[in-house]
């Protein structure tokens, strides 16, 4: 064997070797994508307007605070929007002494003076960094939230600027996961002032009919059987932030509720609460509505139990995102896909069977149509789809149905080179050239064009891959990855053949 | 063994007005229907709505499938049956009008709900009033916990291996009766075990897919970004690769075999759905690719020909070629054939406009290539051949 020979068959001998070795055992390797497994995949949107939202009214109260330790005069703080809002009614006189004031403490905020107002905008650069920073928690808070409810192997990821796709294999109930994902989870302990009440009108005759500055009105939740209205302090006494660890445990009368203890600093506000206020009611309030608004017996300092005729599933996903933390802004369903199991079955068996069939027709034609050298396109092809199930394997990548029918059409398109470089061969035959020199021929001529029409190909599927989502990234990997094997086994394999098995002294050649 | 014993001579490009008249005739008529007539149905995927695919345990009529959904009021859902056992049903349902952005999508999802809830009617009711499951729908969790009391440290095991027979290819997602869980080697004791405490409901739902309308906005401009940018980047390869002329002549034929196949797409019914635009770009892949074959021909032509007028030298390299266009197309129409036949509903839609691309690509590279690269050279002679 010559020695240029020897080189190129071991190095074909390593890559196929390699390929299987990647590849095997191919249930465990080759990943199958959701619409083959079954499972969930959820599109939602973050929306982002609740941070700039939460920012803006945490602004006005930091303003107006500054503004009164610094004896600065004014009438209101008001919100025009997320991201804008105004302080009027200054005094003319303290105009630079607020200007200086507000660019010492802020960065953030453009501001402008009108005769008596100041306008606040946030700028854009901030409101994209606030928008970013939401997206960012709330995906880190819901990959919490599934890892606590024990999926394996989901896949939660940011799509576009304020999207994120979740995708958890072999779960079926879409609702539950979703309401999972959904609840904001901002839990709060306030007292209770009044109600509850049927309406407001009820509920505010203590009061003179209008709301006290210090108290708001807060929905009780009809799930947990408080229906009704009740007005309790603005001021939270203790909050989900407190909270050091949470458990499953049970009320007096036995049923399921979430047990808690409290960190050191919140122990110490809830001890004082809940000693100056015995005999009042204090509120348990999650994504504000009421769960429960137990009397106080006795000063509580470091835990407790949240009660609330919850079901056991109920305190189960309480738990869980309580421990995972709230949600920075609110989301918003855009996707909803379930698969379920029976389905993907269905579409690997008549995904495996067409492809047999497409595999059987390819192969049978070219043996008859081409006889032995027929034989080493199928070879090169073969070749071809190990390869492609060992790049597959080695980026992890995700087999989806669509990516069959990829699999599929790439056998049928890759043995377009062999059929280009069999029929140049011939013509090269026809005009009288010898063997060794026709093969030679016809794997130099035909090498621009195999290459210049894999490429543009390679190049439509990249822009699909791009844009595409799901599924359909499954189909672009595994047409651009047979392409590429395509070049190799097509022309560098499929030479290698002929010049191992066809002596240069050859005058026949089967073709 | 050979399809042609000697080289042939067809003057494609005699036809070459004949041609251009019945393509533009062709994505005339498309056009007309897309924009005037019945217009592209699009799928889930670029519209919006609710896409559910049911199995019923026992055969079941297409028109009992929509009285039952006509109950409810929602008997306008387009139906289709799947499959060839009348058991697999696909409905879409009606689009949610006049709901706030925000909520659109859940209520294309308890549309879903409902349209569900219409097909089980009261199957299943009493069952589960007694306590029963059903082990139809049955998730492998719950099914693992049923069995466990009974069958201890088992439960997991069993339970797989029940859903496992409850998805292959005689159950297809749902049991018709219990003898189906024997008949797959699910142990008699489990069996009887299964009869006391399930039941087995009249469907299973095999998949239940909603998108709100943003998400449909989303892909649509994405599919048009990803075949603009192709097309693009083909453009500016070929032209890299040959001339000006054979890029501006790949874009033409590239725009051709997009406009013709949507157009006889559009006329089959056929949704559109998100693997469409992956079969579009897969033949402006296979048509360029066969485009390229040919003009890499028609250029080594060119240079063993000096004297020969370009349209001789193009009818000559497609004759040259015309063996390994019919093989290679040949090849891939198969195993899309095959896709076609066998590849079940999903990738049904794929294949079929792949079969009209296949046949497509490799007449737009006879009768719009060549003749573009052609007139180009006529309108805009080189240099060379001026002097």
């Amino acid at each position: 064997m010559k020695k240029g020979l020897r080189w190129k068959t071991l190095l074909t001998v390593a890559i196929l070797g390699l390929c299987v070795f990647l590849a095997l055992p191919i249930r465990e390797k080759i990943k199958l994508g959701l619409d083959l497994k079954g499972g969930i995949h959820l599109v939602l949107q973050v929306m982002t307007e609740d941070a700039l939202n939460g920012e803006t009214d945490q602004e006005i109260l930091r303003f107006t605070d500054l503004f009164k330790k610094n004896s600065i005069t004014y009438a209101t703080g008001a919100k025009e929007k997320p991201g804008k809002f105004a302080i009027t009614g200054l005094d003319a006189d303290q105009q630079a002494k607020t200007k200086d004031l507000i660019d010492q403490y802020t960065r953030d905020w453009d501001t402008s003076f009108m005769a008596d107002r100041v306008n606040f905008t946030l700028k854009p650069t901030a409101v994209l960094f606030l928008e970013d920073q939401a997206v960012v928690q709330t995906l880190e808070t819901i990959r919490n939230r599934i890892d606590q409810f024990g999926v394996s192997e989901p896949l939660i990821q940011r799509q576009g600027t304020k999207q994120i796709v979740v995708e958890l294999p072999g779960v079926d109930d879409p609702e539950h996961i979703k309401d999972l994902i959904k609840v904001t989870a901002v839990l709060n302990w306030k007292l209770v002032k009044g109600g509850p009440a049927e309406d407001e009108a009820t509920l505010l005759q203590p009061f003179g009919g209008t709301v006290p500055e210090d108290a708001e009105i807060v929905r009780g939740d009809p799930k947990r059987g408080h229906p009704g209205l009740y007005l309790v302090e603005k001021v939270a006494t203790i909050g989900g932030k407190d909270l050091r660890t949470v458990r499953r445990g049970t009320d007096e009368w036995n049923n399921p509720a979430v047990s808690f203890t409290l960190s050191p600093e919140g122990g110490r506000r809830f001890e004082q609460v809940t000693g100056a206020n015995i005999g009042r009611a204090l509120a348990i309030i999650l994504d504000n509505k009421i769960q429960s608004a137990p009397n106080i017996n006795t000063r509580i300092s470091d835990s407790g139990i949240i009660q609330g005729q919850f079901t056991n599933q109920e305190v189960e996903d309480l738990i869980i995102v309580l421990k995972a933390g709230a949600l920075p802004a609110g989301i918003k369903y855009l996707e909803q896909r379930v698969i379920g199991p029976a389905l993907g079955s269905d579409s690997i068996r008549t995904g495996l069977m067409a492809g047999l069939v497409a595999i059987l027709l390819v192969m049978s034609f070219m043996i008859i149509y081409y006889r032995i050298a027929g034989i080493n396109a199928i070879i090169a092809l073969i070749f071809n789809v190990v390869i492609l199930f060992g790049v597959l394997a080695y980026f992890k990548a995700n087999m989806t149905l669509p990516g069959i029918a990829g699999l599929i059409l790439a056998i049928g398109m890759s043995v377009d080179a062999n059929v280009l470089i069999f029929e140049r061969i011939k013509e090269e035959r026809a005009l009288g050239k010898n063997v060794p020199s026709a093969i030679s021929l016809g794997f130099s001529r035909d090498f621009t064009a195999i290459f210049d029409s894999n490429l543009t190909t390679i190049i439509s599927a990249v822009f699909l891959f791009q844009f595409g989502t799901g599924p359909i990234k499954g189909y672009a990997v595994t047409l651009i990855i047979s392409l590429l094997a395509n070049m190799f086994t097509a022309v560098f394999v499929s030479r290698l053949m002929f010049d191992l098995t066809i002596p240069k002294t050859a005058t026949k050649l089967s073709i | 063994m050979e399809i042609f014993k000697t080289l042939p001579q067809v003057k494609f490009l005699k036809y070459k007005y004949i041609a251009l008249i019945i393509t533009a005739v062709i994505v005339l008529a498309g056009m007309l229907n897309i924009f005037v007539g019945r217009g592209l149905k699009l799928g889930v995927d670029f519209g919006e709505g609710t896409l559910i695919r049911v199995i019923f345990k026992n055969p079941t009529l297409i028109a009992e499938v929509r009285k039952q959904l006509e109950d409810v009021g929602l008997g306008n859902s387009p139906i289709q049956e799947l499959g060839k056992n009348g058991r697999e049903f696909q409905i879409r349902a009606v689009e949610v009008k006049n709901i706030k952005d925000e909520n659109v999508l859940e209520s294309h999802a308890d549309l879903g709900n409902k349209i569900i809830a219409a097909l089980r009617g009261t199957d299943g009711q009493s069952e589960t009033a007694q306590g029963l499951k059903d082990l139809n729908s049955i998730d492998q969790k719950s099914l693992a916990s049923l069995l466990e009391p009974a069958f201890t440290e088992k439960g997991a095991g069993l339970a797989e291996q029940v859903l496992s027979a409850r998805k292959n290819e005689a159950n297809q997602g749902a049991f018709a009766d219990y003898a189906d869980l024997s008949r797959d080697g699910v142990p008699a004791e489990v069996v009887t075990f299964l009869k006391g405490k399930t039941f087995l409901g009249k469907l299973n739902i095999l998949s239940l897919e909603s998108v709100g309308p943003q998400v449909g906005k989303d892909l649509r401009k994405k599919a048009v970004l990803a075949t603009i940018w192709s097309l693009i980047g083909m453009l500016i390869y070929i032209a890299v690769r040959f001339k000006l002329a054979n890029g501006v002549a790949a874009i033409f034929t590239l725009t051709q075999d997009v406009l013709i196949t949507i157009s006889l797409y559009s006329f089959s019914g056929r949704e559109v759905n998100l693997p469409i635009i992956a079969a579009l770009l897969t033949i402006v892949g296979f048509s360029i690719n066969d485009t390229i074959v040919i003009f890499d021909r028609i250029r080594e032509n060119q240079k063993a020909f000096r004297k020969m007028p370009l349209e001789e030298i193009m009818n000559l390299s497609l004759n040259q070629m015309l063996g390994r266009t019919f093989i290679t197309s040949g090849t891939v129409f198969l195993t899309v054939m095959a896709l076609f036949i066998f590849g079940g509903p999903v990738i049904n839609d794929f294949a079929f406009c792949m079969l009209i691309g296949t046949i497509e690509g490799v007449y737009s590279t006879i009768y719009l290539a060549c003749p573009v690269v052609l007139f180009w050279q006529k309108w805009f002679p080189s240099k060379r051949a001026r002097r």
